[in-house]
Order: C-alpha cells, then structure tokens, then sequence
C-alpha cells in the first residue's frame, strides 16, 4: 500500500451507476460465499467451544471454553492419528511427485501413438477416491487379491496386507501415491511443455548428456511446477481420509487411522459434535498454514519465480 | 577450424522428401549464407550440419570428418539459435560456461574463456546478470558468446537476427560480420533476410523447395542470378518481370505491352540464338531511370501509377499498355501520380529468363 493520500472526488452519475453495477454483480458470489464458507466455518468454530453431544440432547449445547482442546491435547487416539498423518504426508507427497514426475516425463516423449499414455495418466486422476480404495483392498486382500497372487505365483507365501499394521500403512502408501501421482503428472507435464526445445537442442550441441540435462534445465525449469505440486497435494494429504477408510477403515484397531477419520468417527459415529468440531478447527488450521505457505509462493514476483 | 562439405544431401519426413540433393561445400573459414524463403529447407539444412536433424541420404563431411552418425556434442560446432536459447535459471557466466563445463574443464580456463569472450562482445559487465534482465541484443550476444567460448570447428547461425528490432539488426549485422573478421572461424548462416545473405556472406545459397537454386558469391546472385527466383528474391525492391519475344537476330526484345526495346550491338550474339523465343524480360529499379540519357539506355513513355518516397529515392511504379514496372528515382524527379514518364531503361544491365522452368537464357558477362 502505498503513503500517498486518496484524493476523494465526487463521483460522477455515470461512475455512481457503474459502482452499483459491480456491486450488483458481486453480490450472487459473495452471498454464496458467505453460504457455504464463511457460514459454515464460523458455526464450526463456535462448536468447537460447546459441549454438543447427540447422543445426550438433555444436556443441551452450553459454552464450555477451551475443554474440547484440552481434551484433544491429552487424547492419545487425537496424537496417534496426526502422527498417521504427519506419516502420510511425508511418504505419500513425495512419493507422489517422484512418480508425478517419471509419468510426466513419459507423458512429454513424442509417442506417435498418444492415446494410452493419456489414458493411463487420466484414468487414476478421474476414478473416485473410495473407489480407487475399494480397488487397492481388492488387490491386497488376502485370498483372492492380485498382490498375493503373484507372491504365490512366485512361489512366496501370501502376506496380511491389510491385517497388519505395518503392511497396511504400506498398502495404503502404494494407493494414494497411485491414485493422487495423475494429478501431480498433469501439472508437471504442463510444466514441461513450457520449457522450449531449444533449451535441449542448445545443451546438446553444447555437450551435455541426457542425464545432465535433466539435472541442468529440466528440473531447475520444473521448479516452480514442483513447488506447487507439493504444496497441492500437501494440502490434500493433510486431509487424507477416503482411501485408508475404504480400505482398512483404519485398521487393524486405529494403526491407519487418519485426523481426518478420527474426526469423522467423532462426530458421525460418536456423534460428539462439539470435540469432532474442535479437532476439525486444529486441522483447519493446519491447512490454512500450508495454504498461506503457497499463496506466499504464488504472489512472489512471477519473474524470479520463473527463472 | 574446418570446411563444410554436404554431399548430395537428402532429407525425407517418412516418403516426404523436404531437400532434395545438395551439394554445397563451404571453405575453411568461409562465412557462408543459407538463404530462402519460409519452408525452402534453409533451416533443416542447417540443424542436419548441427546434427539435430538426422540426414536420409548422401553425407555431410565437417573438416575430413563425416559426421552423419556423430551425435552433436562430438560434431565440434556451436549454434547459435533463433530464440537464443539461453538456459534462463542461469547466469550469464553460467550460460556461457555450460558448454566448457560440461566438457568437464577446469574452472580457471571456464573463467578465462568466458571473460576473453565476454571482451570480445563487451557483456562483461553483465555476467552476473539472468537472461530475463538483458535486453533483446544483450541476449544476442550472451548466445554468440556462448557459442565462441567453446572454440569450435564451425559456428551455425540459425536466424539470430528476426526477433530484433530494424536498428538492432542493422547493428548486429555489422558486429557478427566483425567478429567473423576477428575469429575467422567458418561460419554457416542461415536467413531468410536478402539484405543480412548481401552483406554478411562470401558466398550465398539461394535455396527453394528444398532445391539449391544458386550458389555463389553476394555479387553472382545480384548481377547473374542463375534463375527467375533467385533474380526475384536478391534485390529490394525486387527485380520487374515482363512477358517479352527476342526479335530476329537478337537485335530487338519486344515486350508482351508492344513496346519494342533496342538491343545494344554488344550483346546482339548473345541473343541471336534465342530469336523468336518467348522469354521473360527482368531488369532492377535501380536500372531503370528518370529520362533515357546515357549509352545503351532506351527511352519509354509511361505514366506514373503509385509514388512511394523513401527519403534517399524515391520509388515510383509506372505502367507501360498494361505492363507494370517500378523504378528507383532520385527523390528530385519530383514524380506524380498520373505523370507522364520518360522512362530510360539500361539495355546492358537486363536478364532473360526461359517462362516454362525460370532459368536464366543470356548470363550477363562481369562488368
């Protein structure tokens, strides 16, 4: 903002006119906005501070301070179920831009015949979350699923994917990266089409290899797309909830289970409204930290971001 | 250093032949220029030397070498491309050092070359700098730098003038031409500007559809273009063309208008043989005069059809019964819209060419 102060002038019929204009047609985005934003995190956080629980509507929902915080900050299941997150987070985010990336650049080869590799890129981006889980618990089960058949078909003995907590968090680290690397691929890809093929062509007859060209120009000229991939699917993985709920529901006992189910079998299942309302608002606030991290990133001046 | 010989050089799109056989051989420390028309093959000529392009048929020999199955990196050449192509995320030095260093030299020669080359192109100052903060000619020649810090055998110019402004192209021209006085490497350069193909080459190849229609020095292609196109192509504003027949003897050229035009006796043999042909009559603006004065100029009546001053001449299109023809006059001639013209035309400076296939008939001896 700059120092200089606002001469105000009369405004003219004409101005006046436009003025009611743009206020008349910001009007229907920003009533809806209030709706279904505003509205609703504003009644959250003031959830968050009663006691709610429908399973006792004699005690109706009285204003009880910070109890539902306190409660969450000395609740083992609340602390073990962030640091599945936080486990999430850091192997699935990665996990998914690395092979984000490998796609990408399978994606940006001139294949004459285009078609599968789009397909391949598109399918797991476009399949729903919870069916994406339901198929993965299909390929882990136990008897019947793909991944023990071809143990067998090796001669291995078939593991209890997803009855043990070990191999369940494995499970379901093989799904999401699957299922969430197509989007990080589609903005990578987008990425590498904007790097001109001069740049190659140069660093060939300059002497580089492959390899160093990928380390050279691919991947510092990738940067920015990489900084947002990670940011978007950080975003996401905080909330990681569909896939581990359809396939462990997280099992075996709570050795999956996510902040997101937690808060989910607090308020739907326990029916605790007033403490799911006061987890939901940490993690909120979790997010809109990250959120912050990438609008910083985005408002950077676009020329430094870009080289 | 090193010369260039393309042999017989074929390049196909599947069954879509886009060159058709070129033979060009460029002398060691020649500056040669590719020049043509969008689409001529010009350009895909040049990235066939650079080795970015694979070749279908016939070889291309750099210094003893050929190179044909020689990656670019072992071709020993540097490039300079149209969209400069520098590495934006890296510095100025870093761009120029890419090449060495990837060749793995050692830091101190890296920073000895660059700043000799950085001399030489007067960027020192701004080695530190990223490519987005140079301005359009600074990036220019941070590309050239990179290109001659290498040393190479052969520098390729792949249109290094088309996103500059006129002014800056002009300068550029006269500094790519002085460093070649400077370096003496080979350079091959490609264009499709007639007047940077004029003024920077020793010797030009006119190419079209991937043909090479000429190959020869600035002065052979302006003063004995080999073909129809080539005579069209060198020389602005370009060269007229009138449908004509050689009179009997070669003594006349009468042009399809009704003119009928003197031959001057000096070159009466050369015409004999083309009696009673049809031809295509060309001859330059700058041949063409304000008033017939002087020897071996005939004088036509014509009027005045379109006037466009230039400041230093001034060009004037004159119709004579339905041919056209635009002339360079002194702006002094002071020419109008609608005006009579005597127009004097400098019966040795002509060129015929045949109307089926464009060749030229009668070469015009050297002045």
């Amino acid at each position: 903002m700059s120092a200089t102060p606002v001469v105000r002038h009369r405004l003219t019929k004409l101005e006046r006119a436009e003025q009611r204009l743009g206020w008349a047609l910001l009007a229907p985005a920003f009533l809806l906005l209030v709706g279904v934003v505003l509205y609703p995190v504003v009644e959250l956080i003031n959830q968050s501070f009663r006691f709610n629980q429908l399973t006792m509507p004699w005690m109706g929902t009285p204003f009880i301070g910070f109890d539902n915080y306190t409660k969450a900050l000395g609740d083992p299941r609340f602390w073990h179920a962030t640091l599945n997150t936080l486990i999430f987070i850091i192997v699935t985010v990665p996990g998914a831009v690395i092979v984000g990336l490998g796609l990408a650049l399978l994606a940006n080869k001139p294949f004459t015949v285009k078609w599968p590799v789009r397909l391949g890129l598109l399918l797991p981006w476009a399949l729903p979350l919870v069916f994406a889980g339901l198929i993965f618990r299909w390929f882990f089960e136990y008897n019947v699923g793909l991944v023990n058949a071809v143990i067998k078909m090796f001669g291995g003995q078939p593991l209890t994917w997803l009855s043990d907590p070990t191999l369940a968090m494995i499970g379901i680290f093989v799904a999401i990266i699957w299922k969430t690397s197509s989007f990080v691929a589609l903005v990578l890809l987008a990425g590498l089409q904007t790097i001109p093929k001069s740049l190659y062509e140069a660093a060939e007859v300059d002497g580089a290899s492959s390899w160093q060209q990928f380390w050279e120009i691919t991947l510092p000229m990738l940067r920015p797309a990489i900084v947002v991939a990670l940011i978007f699917r950080t975003i996401t993985a905080i909330q990681t909830f569909d896939i581990p709920y359809a396939m462990t529901n997280g099992g075996p006992g709570d050795a999956t289970e996510t902040l997101a189910m937690y808060i989910h079998k607090n308020t739907i299942d326990f029916l605790d409204i007033g403490y799911g309302s006061a987890l939901a608002v940490l993690m909120f606030v979790v997010s809109a930290l990250v959120t912050a991290v990438y609008l910083r990133h985005t408002q950077r001046n676009p020329a430094r971001v870009a080289t | 250093m090193a010369g260039i010989a393309i042999q017989r050089v074929v390049k196909a799109y599947g069954s879509t032949p886009v060159i058709h056989g070129i033979d060009i051989a460029v002398a060691e420390g020649e500056f040669a220029v590719l020049v043509g028309p969008s689409g001529c093959g010009k350009s895909t000529l040049l990235r066939m030397i650079a080795g970015l392009e694979s070749i279908t048929d016939g070889t291309i020999a750099i210094g003893d070498r050929v190179v044909n199955d020689l990656p670019p990196r072992d071709r020993d050449i540097a490039m300079v491309f149209q969209d400069y192509a520098l590495y934006p995320h890296k510095t100025v030095f870093e761009n120029m050092a890419f090449g060495l260093r990837m060749r793995k030299s050692p830091e101190d020669v890296v920073k000895r070359k660059v700043d000799a080359a950085a001399e030489i192109l007067k960027i020192g100052h701004l080695l530190q700098r990223r490519p987005s903060q140079l301005s359009g000619g600074q990036r220019q020649r941070v590309a050239m730098g990179r290109a001659i810090v290498r040393d190479p055998k052969v520098f390729l110019f792949d249109e290094p003038l088309s996103n500059l402004d006129a002014q800056l192209r002009g300068e550029m021209r006269v500094e790519i031409k002085r460093l070649h006085q400077q370096i003496k490497t080979t350079i091959v350069y490609v264009t499709h500007d007639q007047v940077e193909a004029m003024t920077l080459a020793d010797r030009i190849a006119v190419m079209k559809g991937g043909y090479l229609e000429q190959l020869g020095t600035p002065d052979d292609v302006y003063s004995r273009p080999a073909s129809r196109f080539v005579a069209g192509f060198i020389g602005s504003p370009t060269m007229n063309f009138v449908d004509a027949t050689i009179g009997a003897a070669g003594g006349t050229i009468r042009l399809k208008s009704g003119v009928t035009l003197a031959v001057p006796t000096g070159r009466h043999a050369e015409l004999a043989q083309l009696a009673g042909r049809s031809v295509v009559f060309g001859i330059r603006p700058e041949h063409l005069s304000f008033g017939a004065r002087g020897p071996d100029v005939v004088g036509v009546a014509t009027k005045a059809s379109m006037v466009e001053p230039l400041g230093s001449d001034t060009l004037v299109t004159l119709s004579l019964d339905g041919a056209e023809m635009t002339a360079r006059f002194p702006p002094e001639a002071g020419v109008r819209v609608g005006d009579t013209v005597e127009l004097g035309i400098s019966m040795s400076r002509f060129h015929l060419f045949d109307p089926e296939s464009g060749h030229a008939l009668a070469v015009r001896p050297k002045l």
